[in-house]
């Protein structure tokens, strides 16, 4: 009888041991790309995965991914849909999310962002997405993370986002790199508010990660490195963030980016 | 008769340099605040000015300055309505402008931009106005300012924009100054290969209306005078080293 007790007080201090570290991580923007990479990465390391995305019904890999891991649940969200991002926090009040990835973003169309061809709606989609996105999300799921363990919020930025260094001479991308500007400071302010929470507001950057969108949206033919190698890198650099080392964007190899 | 053809030369030769020397100035948003005193400095130093605003109709103190400088031309420019930019720029289509000053911008709602109460149709309404009317006016305007002798644009910034000195108000002006000091500096990337520098320059802490709307009750440094006064100052030394960063009227370069 003895003995039985003490096994399960002895599974109970596990079982209790075990909530006390399943982290949750909220991804936006999980089916494909750096989003996935991420649900891959945490999902592998035994945390709590909630993979949004627009069109749950047309996300492969993601179902492919929770196939093999319990822990993975996927979500409908698409971040211009306040409605949405308003039932999801409904769904989840409460729960305590220690990183939350504001991961989902466009490039926008080329065209409509080259000087001589400027199209107002494709603006206006870039910067929704890119920057009201991203803070409309993170305003509507604060209080999980402020409850959590870890207390994290990670926006991807990008050096094409720099205002410093070499890409100022290359004419283009005028919305995307307007908008990550953009999300640049609004971040760093939501950092400043939530500072007083315990809350960690980083920028990370992914590099030349082969993604659909690099190699697909915006033609690039340069060198390239995996998405894998990427969300390494920049999972590296959230795990190191702090007050102080967040007051930057950090690139997936961990250079430190101008704003 | 020598001496009447040597000034009559002398003359011509005069009227001559005068027209090569009066610049071009085009002003958004110069109905009230910084944008009406860069049109009254600007006129009153000899520039032909160009003073656009939403409303000519209500805009009785600019009228009222282009009655004493008969260099000012009032036009109809609200910078989201592309109709008025292609009509404006299709009126003034291969006259030289030296300087194009993007000043119009708005605050916007305050609440509305605050982190736990934010709205986007303010987010649009602020993003439109201070980020896309500022590179559709530059974009309609670019080959006036090529074709000129001074080649500059400017977009009007604030400290406040800087990402580096950010805080948790005002979010959404903010955003936009980062995303307007980006589009301007991917312009000078652009258009440099023609000669043309493009800066960003701040009014430091000037007297102006949409400083009081803000709620700021801080010690104002600056009248907007002097503020101007600088400001045509950092515009007329500007070249692509100064326009690397932001620069405040006092001269002085800021972090982005």
């Amino acid at each position: 009888m003895k003995n039985v007790l003490a096994l399960i007080a002895m599974m109970m201090a596990f079982t209790s041991m075990e909530a006390a570290h399943a982290a949750t991580v909220l991804i936006t923007g999980a089916n494909r790309g750096l989003g996935l990479e991420f649900a891959r990465l945490y999902a592998d390391r035994g945390w709590d995965v909630i993979a949004t995305c627009r069109t749950p019904s047309e996300a492969g890999d993601l179902d492919a991914l929770k196939a093999q891991h319990s822990k993975v649940v996927i979500e409908e969200l698409d971040v211009t849909d306040q409605s949405e991002i308003d039932s999801l926090a409904v769904k989840y009040k409460d729960r305590p999310i220690d990183l939350l990835i504001n991961n989902a973003g466009i490039l926008g169309d080329l065209g409509d962002q080259s000087l001589g061809s400027f199209n107002h709606e494709e603006f206006k989609r870039v910067m929704d997405t890119n920057v009201y996105g991203a803070l409309a999300v993170t305003q509507a799921f604060k209080d999980n993370v402020i409850a959590s363990e870890h207390k994290k919020i990670i926006a991807m930025t990008s050096v094409a986002g720099s205002l410093v260094g070499p890409w100022q001479n290359l004419g283009g991308l005028y919305y995307y790199r307007a908008s990550k500007s953009a999300l640049n400071n609004v971040m760093r302010a939501v950092g400043i508010d939530l500072k007083k929470h315990g809350v960690v507001v980083g920028l990370v950057a992914p590099g030349a990660a082969g993604t659909d969108m690099l190699r697909e949206d915006f033609k690039y033919k340069g060198p390239m490195i995996s998405p894998a190698e990427s969300v390494a890198g920049m999972v590296k650099a959230i795990d190191g963030f702090t007050q102080a080392s967040a007051s930057h964007p950090i690139n997936y190899d961990g250079e430190v980016l101008d704003w | 008769m020598r001496h009447i053809l040597a000034a009559l030369v002398l003359v011509a030769g005069m009227l001559g340099t005068q027209s090569a020397e009066a610049a071009t100035v085009l002003i958004t948003g110069s109905n009230r605040g910084l944008g009406f005193e860069f049109a009254k400095q600007y006129a009153e130093a000899g520039w032909n000015v160009i003073a656009t605003c939403r409303s000519p109709d209500q805009a009785d103190e600019l009228k009222a300055l282009a009655t004493k400088h008969n260099n000012i031309s009032i036009e109809r420019l609200d910078v989201l309505n592309e109709g008025e930019i292609a009509a404006l720029a299709q009126k003034y289509k291969g006259k030289p402008i030296d300087v194009l000053i993007n000043n119009a911008g708005i605050l916007g709602d305050v609440p509305t931009q605050t982190f736990g109460s934010v709205d986007r149709a303010n987010f649009d309404r602020i993003m439109d106005t201070n980020v896309y009317g500022a590179i559709s006016v530059t974009e309609a305007f670019r080959d006036n300012v090529v074709a000129s002798d001074e080649k500059k644009i400017v977009a009007l910034t604030s400290l406040m924009g800087s990402i580096a000195a950010t805080g948790p108000s005002h979010t959404f002006y903010r955003a936009s100054k980062a995303a307007l000091s980006m589009s301007m500096r991917v312009i000078n990337g652009h258009l440099r290969r023609d000669g043309v520098v493009v800066g960003l320059v701040a009014p430091c802490v000037a007297d102006t209306d949409m400083l009081k709307e803000f709620g700021y009750e801080g010690p104002m440094t600056v009248s907007a005078e002097t503020a101007v006064t600088g400001m045509r100052n950092v515009i007329a030394n500007l070249t692509q080293e100064t326009a690397a960063k932001p620069i405040n009227c006092d001269g002085k370069p800021f972090e982005w």
